[in-house]
């Protein structure tokens, strides 16, 4: 039977190692600590790879398992009440499985649907929208939403970084690993909140990537492409001003207005863009979820760094909304959430 | 010992490892107005100066430069 409501019963997150400070990101890249704290604004990071010697310590695998793991024990989920799990990512293991076969795997989860979206810092928000959607068709009761992103796969401490193109350099100074899931359930329980809207929009037609990851194979491995590309000015100009239109969407189409929120959960580019994109939100009866600043950008961990810091916070009645931006292709992505 | 680094120096430097094609006039030019300027470049002009000179470049003064040259005379400076 189809269920009217979409709820998240629990979350959880997994961040690698010890916090990567600015002055340790500072000297392995030979760039100003005081730059990054001026110009990003982040404080630290943290990463899946050793940045002194580059060793693997973790999979994307590994940090979405133990992002699971805790969703569920958050949940108070049994893993044998798991019919699905969808996972949002822009940095697989592999191509080939998908991740999300090998997050299955370290979950013990067999004979159940798994999906995994490709997709940059929307994929969190498109999984929720893919779960919400699985729930209130009535095809399962409950399922895993996931997110996770290795960013460090393009940090090798061997490389001369001060002959990076600037498009390529600022990614080094943004990016972390991560990796959040929730659980959701047609059931209204654990932490009892309500999924209410979920925006997932592609609005790029036409309009050039603000942000692009290559990946090579055989034939191209010892090509000369830049494996990251940002076009941070693009980004800087595009993504508050998409911000400001997803919230006044959701808004719109909740018919709640901005005195309505509690919370708001904006997008988690960097400290310093985050403080930028809140102010030109200008929702000052909210308070504002932010977690970029100690965690990095990492992705699709992101909306579930920020669910579980409001899961903490909001009590029965009062609502949060939560905007993201993917400039990959342009994406508008947002989420709104009711505690009863 | 630290190096010197003269005006001219200084240009080089900005249009090699910077690759901005840059004018002798643009020197003086507010950095609005510097094409390919911005604070990534900054960032990468700041890491060229601490390799050239062997010193720190303390960052602080020169975000108050509003031009290459001025920021020269601070590197020069520190």
């Amino acid at each position: 039977m189809a269920s009217t409501e979409a709820y998240l019963t629990g979350v959880g997150t997994f961040l690698p190692g010890p916090p990567v400070d600015n002055a340790t990101l500072a000297k392995m890249l030979g760039v100003s600590e005081e730059w990054i704290e001026v110009f990003i604004g982040t404080r630290t990071r943290h990463f899946a790879r050793d940045v002194g010697t580059g060793e693997i310590q973790w999979s994307l695998a590994d940090l979405c398992a133990q992002a699971a793991e805790q969703a569920l024990a958050d949940a108070g989920v049994d893993r044998s009440e798991i019919e699905f799990i969808v996972m949002g990512t822009a940095t697989p293991d592999t191509l080939m499985p998908a991740t999300v076969n090998h997050v299955a795997d370290q979950l013990g989860l067999n004979h159940l649907p798994t999906y995994q979206l490709q997709s940059g810092c929307a994929g969190a928000v498109q999984a929720l929208d893919l779960g919400r959607t699985l729930v209130l068709a009535g095809r399962h009761r409950t399922g895993l939403v996931i997110g996770g992103d290795v960013s460090s796969k393009h940090l090798d401490p061997s490389l001369d970084f001060s002959g990076k193109a600037p498009s390529e350099l600022v990614n080094f100074v943004l990016f972390g690993d991560g990796a959040g899931a929730a659980v959701i359930s047609a059931e209204p329980a654990g932490r009892r909140l309500a999924l209410v809207r979920v925006l997932n929009q592609l609005t790029g037609l036409g309009r050039e990537p603000g942000q692009v990851i290559e990946w090579f194979g055989m034939a191209d491995r010892d090509s000369d492409r830049q494996a990251l590309v940002e076009d941070y000015k693009a980004i800087e100009e595009g993504v508050p001003v998409m911000a400001v239109e997803i919230l006044w969407e959701l808004l719109g189409d909740l018919g709640w207005s901005a005195e309505d929120l509690d919370f708001l959960l904006p997008p988690q580019l960097s400290g310093r863009m985050t403080a930028k994109i809140t102010a030109q939100l200008d929702v000052p009866g909210a308070e504002e979820i932010s977690c970029v600043a100690e965690t990095g950008n990492n992705g699709n961990a992101l909306p579930f760094l920020q669910l579980e810091r409001l899961a903490e916070r909001i009590e029965p009645g009062q609502r949060a909304l939560a905007v993201a931006v993917e400039s990959s292709k342009w994406i508008k992505a947002g989420f709104a959430v009711e505690a009863f | 010992m630290t190096a010197v680094l003269t005006l001219e120096d200084f240009t080089v430097l900005v249009r090699d490892e910077l690759g901005l094609p840059l004018t002798d006039s643009e020197l003086d030019h507010d950095l609005d107005r510097v094409p390919g300027w911005d604070s990534l470049q900054l960032l990468r002009l700041v890491s060229a100066l601490e390799r050239h000179t062997g010193q720190r470049v303390a960052l602080g003064s020169l975000l108050e430069a509003r031009s290459l040259s001025a920021i020269h005379r601070l590197a020069a400076q520190s």
